[in-house]
Protein backbone atom coordinates (compact mmCIF):
# COMPACT_ATOMS: atom_id res chain seq x y z
CA UNK A 1 0.00 0.00 0.00
CA UNK A 2 0.97 3.67 -1.05
CA UNK A 3 1.80 5.96 2.19
CA UNK A 4 3.48 8.93 0.96
CA UNK A 5 6.21 11.02 3.20
CA UNK A 6 5.12 14.40 2.87
CA UNK A 7 1.68 13.72 4.76
CA UNK A 8 0.80 12.88 7.71
CA UNK A 9 -2.05 9.88 9.13
CA UNK A 10 -4.81 9.04 11.71
CA UNK A 11 -5.61 5.27 12.90
CA UNK A 12 -9.05 5.90 11.07
CA UNK A 13 -7.14 5.68 7.66
CA UNK A 14 -7.28 9.43 6.57
CA UNK A 15 -4.15 11.70 5.72
CA UNK A 16 -3.60 15.37 6.40
CA UNK A 17 -1.23 17.51 4.23
CA UNK A 18 -0.65 20.40 5.22
CA UNK A 19 -0.94 23.64 3.12
CA UNK A 20 -0.69 27.55 3.05
CA UNK A 21 -2.21 29.54 6.26
CA UNK A 22 -2.75 26.77 8.62
CA UNK A 23 -5.22 24.91 6.15
CA UNK A 24 -4.56 21.03 5.77
CA UNK A 25 -6.04 18.97 2.95
CA UNK A 26 -7.09 16.03 3.67
CA UNK A 27 -8.51 12.37 2.42
CA UNK A 28 -8.56 8.93 2.62
CA UNK A 29 -5.70 6.36 2.29
CA UNK A 30 -4.99 3.84 -0.26
CA UNK A 31 -5.10 1.58 2.43
CA UNK A 32 -9.12 2.25 3.14
CA UNK A 33 -9.65 3.13 -0.51
CA UNK A 34 -8.75 -0.61 -1.26
CA UNK A 35 -10.53 -1.93 2.04
CA UNK A 36 -13.69 -0.05 1.15
CA UNK A 37 -13.81 -1.34 -2.32
CA UNK A 38 -15.12 0.69 -5.57
CA UNK A 39 -16.35 3.76 -4.23
CA UNK A 40 -20.00 5.27 -5.97
CA UNK A 41 -20.89 8.38 -3.87
CA UNK A 42 -19.15 10.58 -1.47
CA UNK A 43 -21.07 12.90 0.92
CA UNK A 44 -19.25 15.53 2.26
CA UNK A 45 -19.84 18.94 4.28
CA UNK A 46 -20.16 22.44 2.73
CA UNK A 47 -17.34 24.65 2.88
CA UNK A 48 -18.08 26.96 6.50
CA UNK A 49 -19.41 24.28 8.09
CA UNK A 50 -17.60 23.55 11.53
CA UNK A 51 -16.01 20.40 13.09
CA UNK A 52 -14.64 19.41 16.12
CA UNK A 53 -11.79 16.48 16.03
CA UNK A 54 -13.43 13.52 15.66
CA UNK A 55 -17.03 14.12 14.35
CA UNK A 56 -18.03 12.50 11.02
CA UNK A 57 -17.33 14.81 8.41
CA UNK A 58 -18.05 13.04 5.68
CA UNK A 59 -19.25 9.19 4.11
CA UNK A 60 -18.00 6.80 1.40
CA UNK A 61 -20.52 4.70 -0.04
CA UNK A 62 -18.88 1.68 -1.75
CA UNK A 63 -20.58 -1.47 -3.99
CA UNK A 64 -20.22 -2.85 -0.41
CA UNK A 65 -20.45 -0.86 2.38
CA UNK A 66 -20.73 2.46 4.10
CA UNK A 67 -18.11 4.09 6.02
CA UNK A 68 -17.79 7.42 8.08
CA UNK A 69 -15.21 9.70 7.97
CA UNK A 70 -13.99 11.59 10.64
CA UNK A 71 -12.68 15.21 11.18
CA UNK A 72 -9.02 14.55 11.80
CA UNK A 73 -8.75 17.84 13.48
CA UNK A 74 -10.76 20.58 14.74
CA UNK A 75 -11.56 23.45 12.33
CA UNK A 76 -13.98 24.73 9.45
CA UNK A 77 -14.22 23.53 5.80
CA UNK A 78 -12.77 25.76 3.51
CA UNK A 79 -12.98 23.91 0.49
CA UNK A 80 -14.61 20.78 -1.01
CA UNK A 81 -13.47 18.47 -3.78
CA UNK A 82 -16.44 19.23 -6.25
CA UNK A 83 -15.17 16.35 -8.44
CA UNK A 84 -16.05 13.58 -6.56
CA UNK A 85 -19.65 14.49 -7.29
CA UNK A 86 -19.41 13.45 -10.46
CA UNK A 87 -16.26 11.02 -10.26
CA UNK A 88 -16.91 9.37 -6.79
CA UNK A 89 -13.99 6.93 -8.31
CA UNK A 90 -11.34 9.26 -8.38
CA UNK A 91 -11.41 7.71 -4.23
CA UNK A 92 -9.82 4.90 -5.69
CA UNK A 93 -7.40 5.97 -8.49
CA UNK A 94 -5.76 8.85 -6.87
CA UNK A 95 -6.86 8.55 -2.85
CA UNK A 96 -3.80 11.19 -2.36
CA UNK A 97 -4.49 13.46 -5.08
CA UNK A 98 -7.39 14.29 -7.25
CA UNK A 99 -9.29 12.03 -4.70
CA UNK A 100 -8.69 14.38 -1.93
CA UNK A 101 -12.21 15.48 -0.12
CA UNK A 102 -11.94 18.85 2.22
CA UNK A 103 -9.75 21.45 3.08
CA UNK A 104 -9.73 22.54 6.50
CA UNK A 105 -8.90 25.48 7.96
CA UNK A 106 -7.27 24.54 11.29
CA UNK A 107 -9.21 25.81 14.76
CA UNK A 108 -7.16 24.20 17.30
CA UNK A 109 -3.53 23.25 17.29
CA UNK A 110 -3.79 20.78 20.15
CA UNK A 111 -5.48 18.13 18.42
CA UNK A 112 -2.01 17.58 15.90
CA UNK A 113 -0.19 15.70 18.39
CA UNK A 114 -1.85 12.59 18.47
CA UNK A 115 -1.12 12.24 13.95
CA UNK A 116 0.76 9.67 12.51
CA UNK A 117 3.85 10.01 10.86
CA UNK A 118 4.39 8.05 7.75
CA UNK A 119 6.56 5.21 9.16
CA UNK A 120 3.83 4.92 12.28
CA UNK A 121 1.09 4.99 9.88
CA UNK A 122 3.39 1.55 7.84
CA UNK A 123 3.49 -0.03 10.92
CA UNK A 124 -0.32 0.10 11.75
CA UNK A 125 -1.08 -1.19 8.54
CA UNK A 126 1.68 -3.62 8.08
CA UNK B 1 -14.79 -22.22 8.43
CA UNK B 2 -15.23 -24.34 5.15
CA UNK B 3 -13.68 -23.00 2.08
CA UNK B 4 -14.14 -23.59 -1.80
CA UNK B 5 -11.65 -26.46 -3.00
CA UNK B 6 -10.76 -23.94 -5.62
CA UNK B 7 -9.62 -21.65 -2.48
CA UNK B 8 -6.32 -21.41 -4.01
CA UNK B 9 -6.84 -20.74 -7.26
CA UNK B 10 -8.99 -18.02 -6.04
CA UNK B 11 -6.32 -16.76 -4.10
CA UNK B 12 -3.39 -16.89 -7.23
CA UNK B 13 -6.56 -14.46 -8.74
CA UNK B 14 -5.92 -12.05 -6.14
CA UNK B 15 -9.25 -12.80 -4.23
CA UNK B 16 -10.36 -10.59 -1.24
CA UNK B 17 -13.12 -13.38 0.61
CA UNK B 18 -15.90 -12.62 2.78
CA UNK B 19 -17.68 -15.07 5.33
CA UNK B 20 -20.71 -15.73 3.03
CA UNK B 21 -23.40 -18.48 4.55
CA UNK B 22 -20.70 -19.78 6.97
CA UNK B 23 -18.20 -20.26 3.59
CA UNK B 24 -15.13 -18.39 3.13
CA UNK B 25 -15.78 -17.36 -0.13
CA UNK B 26 -14.44 -14.65 -2.97
CA UNK B 27 -16.12 -11.78 -2.42
CA UNK B 28 -14.15 -9.69 -5.56
CA UNK B 29 -11.62 -10.15 -7.44
CA UNK B 30 -10.54 -6.72 -9.47
CA UNK B 31 -13.38 -4.69 -7.81
CA UNK B 32 -17.19 -4.83 -7.74
CA UNK B 33 -18.01 -2.72 -10.52
CA UNK B 34 -15.76 -4.42 -13.31
CA UNK B 35 -16.61 -7.85 -12.05
CA UNK B 36 -20.22 -6.37 -12.68
CA UNK B 37 -19.86 -4.81 -16.21
CA UNK B 38 -18.15 -7.67 -17.40
CA UNK B 39 -20.66 -9.92 -16.62
CA UNK B 40 -23.79 -7.73 -18.23
CA UNK B 41 -21.76 -7.21 -21.32
CA UNK B 42 -19.20 -10.21 -21.98
CA UNK B 43 -19.59 -13.63 -19.15
CA UNK B 44 -18.15 -13.93 -15.98
CA UNK B 45 -17.55 -17.41 -13.70
CA UNK B 46 -18.80 -17.72 -9.95
CA UNK B 47 -18.01 -19.99 -7.84
CA UNK B 48 -21.02 -21.06 -5.89
CA UNK B 49 -19.75 -23.91 -4.58
CA UNK B 50 -21.70 -23.00 -0.69
CA UNK B 51 -24.65 -23.76 -2.33
CA UNK B 52 -26.70 -26.75 -0.95
CA UNK B 53 -27.23 -29.62 -3.43
CA UNK B 54 -28.59 -32.99 -2.38
CA UNK B 55 -29.65 -36.24 -4.11
CA UNK B 56 -32.70 -36.93 -3.61
CA UNK B 57 -33.71 -40.33 -5.54
CA UNK B 58 -36.58 -43.18 -4.92
CA UNK B 59 -40.46 -43.88 -5.61
CA UNK B 60 -41.80 -41.43 -3.02
CA UNK B 61 -39.59 -38.49 -3.73
CA UNK B 62 -41.91 -36.75 -5.63
CA UNK B 63 -44.60 -36.78 -3.16
CA UNK B 64 -42.17 -35.64 -0.62
CA UNK B 65 -41.06 -32.44 -2.79
CA UNK B 66 -44.95 -31.76 -3.42
CA UNK B 67 -45.70 -32.07 0.19
CA UNK B 68 -42.72 -30.02 1.11
CA UNK B 69 -42.67 -27.37 -1.51
CA UNK B 70 -44.99 -25.08 -2.58
CA UNK B 71 -44.67 -25.04 -6.64
CA UNK B 72 -45.88 -28.49 -8.17
CA UNK B 73 -42.37 -30.06 -9.21
CA UNK B 74 -44.96 -32.43 -10.79
CA UNK B 75 -45.91 -30.45 -13.48
CA UNK B 76 -41.64 -30.07 -14.63
CA UNK B 77 -41.34 -32.58 -16.81
CA UNK B 78 -37.53 -34.56 -16.71
CA UNK B 79 -34.84 -32.50 -17.36
CA UNK B 80 -35.73 -29.02 -16.80
CA UNK B 81 -35.62 -26.97 -13.19
CA UNK B 82 -38.17 -24.95 -11.31
CA UNK B 83 -38.25 -22.22 -8.87
CA UNK B 84 -39.53 -22.90 -5.39
CA UNK B 85 -39.74 -22.58 -1.50
CA UNK B 86 -40.47 -24.33 1.23
CA UNK B 87 -42.55 -23.03 3.80
CA UNK B 88 -43.72 -23.28 7.64
CA UNK B 89 -47.13 -23.91 8.87
CA UNK B 90 -47.49 -19.90 8.89
CA UNK B 91 -46.91 -19.89 5.45
CA UNK B 92 -43.11 -18.08 6.24
CA UNK B 93 -40.29 -19.07 3.51
CA UNK B 94 -37.83 -21.19 5.12
CA UNK B 95 -36.01 -21.33 1.96
CA UNK B 96 -35.98 -20.85 -1.59
CA UNK B 97 -34.90 -23.61 -3.84
CA UNK B 98 -34.34 -24.64 -7.48
CA UNK B 99 -35.16 -28.27 -7.69
CA UNK B 100 -33.49 -30.07 -10.78
CA UNK B 101 -35.40 -32.85 -11.79
CA UNK B 102 -33.23 -35.34 -13.81
CA UNK B 103 -35.33 -38.52 -13.97
CA UNK B 104 -38.71 -39.34 -13.05
CA UNK B 105 -38.12 -40.17 -9.83
CA UNK B 106 -34.19 -38.30 -9.22
CA UNK B 107 -33.99 -34.87 -8.62
CA UNK B 108 -31.41 -32.80 -7.13
CA UNK B 109 -32.58 -30.19 -4.50
CA UNK B 110 -30.50 -26.62 -4.30
CA UNK B 111 -30.84 -24.55 -1.46
CA UNK B 112 -29.16 -21.63 -0.08
CA UNK B 113 -25.75 -22.46 1.23
CA UNK B 114 -27.31 -21.24 4.65
CA UNK B 115 -29.93 -23.10 4.90
CA UNK B 116 -28.45 -26.99 3.32
CA UNK B 117 -28.96 -28.12 6.45
CA UNK B 118 -31.60 -27.11 7.35
CA UNK B 119 -33.46 -28.28 4.05
CA UNK B 120 -31.49 -31.93 4.05
CA UNK B 121 -32.62 -32.24 7.33
CA UNK B 122 -35.91 -31.43 6.49
CA UNK B 123 -36.11 -34.43 4.00
CA UNK B 124 -34.26 -36.98 5.73
CA UNK B 125 -37.26 -36.40 8.44
CA UNK B 126 -40.00 -37.15 6.06
CA UNK B 127 -38.62 -39.25 3.61
CA UNK B 128 -39.74 -42.97 3.28
CA UNK B 129 -37.02 -46.35 3.58
CA UNK B 130 -37.07 -46.30 -0.13
CA UNK B 131 -35.47 -43.07 -0.56
CA UNK B 132 -32.43 -42.01 -1.14
CA UNK B 133 -30.54 -38.72 0.10
CA UNK B 134 -27.02 -37.66 -0.41
CA UNK B 135 -25.53 -34.50 0.64
CA UNK B 136 -23.43 -33.42 -2.41
CA UNK B 137 -21.78 -30.72 -1.40
CA UNK B 138 -18.88 -32.37 0.07
CA UNK B 139 -18.22 -34.32 -3.51
CA UNK B 140 -18.67 -31.59 -5.58
CA UNK B 141 -18.09 -27.82 -6.86
CA UNK B 142 -20.91 -25.57 -8.33
CA UNK B 143 -19.92 -22.53 -10.60
CA UNK B 144 -21.90 -19.82 -12.00
CA UNK B 145 -21.37 -19.30 -15.94
CA UNK B 146 -23.29 -16.10 -16.76
CA UNK B 147 -23.19 -13.68 -18.87
CA UNK B 148 -24.29 -12.64 -22.80
CA UNK B 149 -21.43 -14.55 -23.90
CA UNK B 150 -22.30 -17.72 -21.64
CA UNK B 151 -23.58 -19.80 -23.47
CA UNK B 152 -21.01 -19.47 -25.94
CA UNK B 153 -18.23 -20.56 -23.72
CA UNK B 154 -20.08 -23.30 -22.23
CA UNK B 155 -20.00 -24.46 -25.59
CA UNK B 156 -16.55 -24.02 -25.94
CA UNK B 157 -15.51 -25.96 -22.87
CA UNK B 158 -18.29 -28.62 -22.27
CA UNK B 159 -19.48 -28.98 -26.16
CA UNK B 160 -23.08 -27.84 -25.86
CA UNK B 161 -25.07 -24.89 -24.55
CA UNK B 162 -27.31 -24.53 -21.86
CA UNK B 163 -30.77 -24.24 -22.44
CA UNK B 164 -32.79 -21.59 -19.75
CA UNK B 165 -34.60 -24.28 -16.41
CA UNK B 166 -32.65 -27.19 -18.76
CA UNK B 167 -30.96 -29.53 -17.73
CA UNK B 168 -27.94 -31.81 -19.19
CA UNK B 169 -24.89 -33.93 -18.34
CA UNK B 170 -22.20 -34.11 -20.12
CA UNK B 171 -18.03 -34.73 -19.32
CA UNK B 172 -14.98 -33.07 -18.84
CA UNK B 173 -11.84 -34.77 -19.02
CA UNK B 174 -13.50 -38.28 -18.38
CA UNK B 175 -15.61 -36.56 -15.48
CA UNK B 176 -19.17 -36.32 -15.47
CA UNK B 177 -20.63 -32.85 -15.21
CA UNK B 178 -24.01 -31.26 -14.43
CA UNK B 179 -25.44 -28.65 -15.70
CA UNK B 180 -28.84 -26.48 -15.39
CA UNK B 181 -29.87 -23.65 -17.79
CA UNK B 182 -30.52 -21.16 -14.56
CA UNK B 183 -28.88 -18.25 -12.52
CA UNK B 184 -29.24 -15.66 -9.98
CA UNK B 185 -27.54 -12.53 -12.54
CA UNK B 186 -30.69 -11.98 -15.26
CA UNK B 187 -28.29 -13.28 -17.86
CA UNK B 188 -27.81 -16.57 -20.15
CA UNK B 189 -25.95 -19.32 -18.93
CA UNK B 190 -26.18 -21.78 -16.49
CA UNK B 191 -24.94 -23.02 -13.11
CA UNK B 192 -22.40 -26.69 -12.86
CA UNK B 193 -21.54 -28.68 -11.18
CA UNK B 194 -18.29 -31.73 -10.97
CA UNK B 195 -16.81 -33.80 -9.22
CA UNK B 196 -13.72 -31.90 -6.94
CA UNK B 197 -11.34 -33.44 -8.80
CA UNK B 198 -12.14 -31.99 -11.82
CA UNK B 199 -12.82 -28.34 -9.76
CA UNK B 200 -9.08 -26.72 -10.88
CA UNK B 201 -9.01 -27.90 -14.44
CA UNK B 202 -12.99 -26.90 -15.17
CA UNK B 203 -12.10 -23.58 -13.29
CA UNK B 204 -9.02 -22.73 -15.98
CA UNK B 205 -11.10 -24.01 -19.12
CA UNK B 206 -13.64 -21.68 -18.45
CA UNK B 207 -11.07 -18.77 -18.14
CA UNK B 208 -9.28 -20.00 -20.55
CA UNK B 209 -12.49 -19.45 -22.64
CA UNK B 210 -12.63 -16.28 -21.63
CA UNK B 211 -14.61 -15.64 -18.49
CA UNK B 212 -13.92 -13.12 -16.35
CA UNK B 213 -13.85 -14.08 -12.43
CA UNK B 214 -16.38 -12.36 -10.49
CA UNK B 215 -16.97 -12.58 -6.75
CA UNK B 216 -19.95 -12.98 -4.59
CA UNK B 217 -19.90 -9.06 -4.50
CA UNK B 218 -20.91 -8.43 -7.99
CA UNK B 219 -23.41 -11.49 -8.00
CA UNK B 220 -25.53 -9.50 -5.12
CA UNK B 221 -25.65 -6.08 -6.83
CA UNK B 222 -26.53 -7.97 -10.32
CA UNK B 223 -29.42 -10.28 -8.67
CA UNK B 224 -30.84 -7.03 -7.26
CA UNK B 225 -30.71 -5.47 -10.85
CA UNK B 226 -33.21 -8.01 -11.59
CA UNK B 227 -34.85 -7.43 -8.12
CA UNK B 228 -34.26 -11.28 -7.55
CA UNK B 229 -35.02 -11.23 -3.62
CA UNK B 230 -32.30 -12.84 -1.38
CA UNK B 231 -33.12 -15.56 1.28
CA UNK B 232 -32.01 -13.63 4.99
CA UNK B 233 -33.12 -10.21 3.79
CA UNK B 234 -36.14 -10.22 0.86
CA UNK B 235 -37.13 -13.72 2.07
CA UNK B 236 -37.56 -14.86 5.91
CA UNK B 237 -39.77 -17.54 7.49
CA UNK B 238 -41.60 -14.62 9.24
CA UNK B 239 -42.83 -13.69 5.14
CA UNK B 240 -44.93 -15.29 2.45
CA UNK B 241 -44.87 -15.65 -0.99
CA UNK B 242 -47.89 -13.85 -0.97
CA UNK B 243 -46.08 -10.97 0.88
CA UNK B 244 -42.76 -11.38 -0.90
CA UNK B 245 -44.63 -11.07 -4.62
CA UNK B 246 -43.81 -14.60 -4.75
CA UNK B 247 -47.47 -16.09 -5.72
CA UNK B 248 -46.48 -17.26 -9.07
CA UNK B 249 -44.45 -19.28 -7.42
CA UNK B 250 -47.13 -21.02 -5.51
CA UNK B 251 -49.50 -24.31 -6.83
CA UNK B 252 -52.38 -24.12 -5.39
CA UNK B 253 -53.74 -27.38 -6.85
CA UNK B 254 -51.74 -29.38 -4.51
CA UNK B 255 -51.03 -29.61 -0.81
CA UNK B 256 -47.89 -28.74 0.64
CA UNK B 257 -47.10 -28.05 4.16
CA UNK B 258 -47.96 -23.91 4.57
CA UNK B 259 -50.60 -24.18 2.30
CA UNK B 260 -53.57 -23.69 4.69
CA UNK B 261 -51.84 -20.15 6.44
CA UNK B 262 -51.52 -19.03 2.64
CA UNK B 263 -54.92 -19.68 1.95
CA UNK B 264 -56.15 -18.21 4.77
CA UNK B 265 -53.89 -14.75 4.31
CA UNK B 266 -54.51 -14.92 0.15
CA UNK B 267 -58.47 -14.46 1.35
CA UNK B 268 -57.70 -11.84 4.02
CA UNK B 269 -55.03 -9.73 2.92
CA UNK B 270 -51.57 -9.31 3.56
CA UNK B 271 -49.97 -7.64 6.53
CA UNK B 272 -47.05 -6.63 4.38
CA UNK B 273 -45.95 -5.84 1.05
CA UNK B 274 -42.75 -5.80 -1.19
CA UNK B 275 -42.24 -2.90 -3.21
CA UNK B 276 -38.93 -1.66 -5.30
CA UNK B 277 -37.30 1.82 -5.36
CA UNK B 278 -34.78 3.95 -7.09
CA UNK B 279 -33.27 6.27 -5.15
CA UNK B 280 -33.89 10.03 -6.82
CA UNK B 281 -30.36 10.90 -4.95
CA UNK B 282 -26.87 10.09 -5.01
CA UNK B 283 -27.61 8.30 -1.81
CA UNK B 284 -27.60 4.52 -1.08
CA UNK B 285 -30.46 2.40 0.72
CA UNK B 286 -28.98 -0.45 2.69
CA UNK B 287 -30.72 -3.09 3.77
CA UNK B 288 -32.41 -2.11 7.59
CA UNK B 289 -33.19 1.43 6.58
CA UNK B 290 -36.18 2.44 7.59
CA UNK B 291 -39.19 2.88 4.79
CA UNK B 292 -41.93 5.15 5.60
CA UNK B 293 -44.85 6.56 3.50
CA UNK B 294 -47.38 9.04 5.32
CA UNK B 295 -47.99 7.50 8.74
CA UNK B 296 -47.24 3.51 7.57
CA UNK B 297 -43.81 2.67 8.87
CA UNK B 298 -41.78 0.12 6.60
CA UNK B 299 -37.69 -1.51 6.28
CA UNK B 300 -35.62 -2.00 2.84
CA UNK B 301 -34.27 -5.09 3.13
CA UNK B 302 -32.09 -5.57 0.07
CA UNK B 303 -30.33 -2.02 -0.74
CA UNK B 304 -27.11 -1.27 -3.22
CA UNK B 305 -25.25 1.00 -5.37
CA UNK B 306 -27.37 0.14 -9.29
CA UNK B 307 -23.98 -0.02 -11.59
CA UNK B 308 -26.02 -0.35 -14.58
CA UNK B 309 -28.35 2.60 -13.68
CA UNK B 310 -25.71 4.56 -11.41
CA UNK B 311 -28.44 4.81 -8.84
CA UNK B 312 -28.83 3.44 -5.49
CA UNK B 313 -31.42 0.47 -5.92
CA UNK B 314 -33.53 -1.39 -2.92
CA UNK B 315 -36.77 -3.93 -1.73
CA UNK B 316 -38.37 -3.37 1.19
CA UNK B 317 -41.53 -3.99 2.62
CA UNK B 318 -44.36 -1.82 3.41
CA UNK B 319 -48.37 -2.49 4.89
CA UNK B 320 -50.61 -2.43 2.06
CA UNK B 321 -52.66 -0.53 0.57
CA UNK B 322 -50.21 0.73 -1.67
CA UNK B 323 -51.26 3.33 -4.09
CA UNK B 324 -49.51 3.56 -7.47
CA UNK B 325 -49.02 6.81 -6.58
CA UNK B 326 -47.54 6.83 -3.04
CA UNK B 327 -44.65 8.85 -1.92
CA UNK B 328 -42.39 6.75 -0.47
CA UNK B 329 -39.35 7.35 1.39
CA UNK B 330 -36.32 6.41 3.06
CA UNK B 331 -34.20 7.12 5.92
CA UNK B 332 -30.30 7.64 5.08
CA UNK B 333 -28.69 8.42 8.62
CA UNK B 334 -30.40 11.48 9.87
CA UNK B 335 -32.38 12.21 6.39
CA UNK B 336 -36.10 11.08 4.72
CA UNK B 337 -34.92 11.07 0.76
CA UNK B 338 -37.67 10.89 -1.45
CA UNK B 339 -38.06 7.46 -3.52
CA UNK B 340 -39.31 6.20 -7.20
CA UNK B 341 -41.00 3.31 -6.52
CA UNK B 342 -39.79 0.96 -9.52
CA UNK B 343 -41.66 -2.76 -9.71
CA UNK B 344 -38.54 -4.92 -10.58
CA UNK B 345 -36.47 -5.70 -12.58
CA UNK B 346 -35.03 -2.45 -12.32
CA UNK B 347 -33.32 -2.87 -15.59
CA UNK B 348 -34.18 -4.24 -18.90
CA UNK B 349 -32.84 -7.81 -20.22
CA UNK B 350 -34.63 -10.00 -22.59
Amino acid sequence: MDVPDDRQYTEEHEWLLPGEGGKVRMGITDYAQDALGDVVYVELPAAGETFSKGDAIAEVESTKSVADVYAPVTGTVTAVNEDLASQPELVNSDPYGDGWFVEIEIGDAAGLDSLLDPAAYRELIA
Amino acid sequence: MPQSPLHEEHVRLGARFVDFAGWDMPVQYEGVLAEHEAVRSAAGVFDVSHLGRFRLEGPESTRLLQTLLCNDVGAVEPGRAQYTMALNQSGGIEDDIIVWRWEEDRYWVVPNGANEDKVRALFVSRADTRSTIEDLRESTVLFAVQGPAAPAAIETVLGRRPVRFCLFETTFAQHPVWVAGTGYTGEPGGEIAAPIDAAVELFGAFLAAGLTPAGLGSRDTLRLEMGYPLWGQDLDPQTTPLEAGLAWVVDWDHEFVGKEALQRQRDGGIPKEQIGFIMEGPQIARNGYPLRSGETTGVVTSGNYSPTLKRGIGLGYLPPPLAADLRVEVQVRDSWLPVVRHDPPFIERT
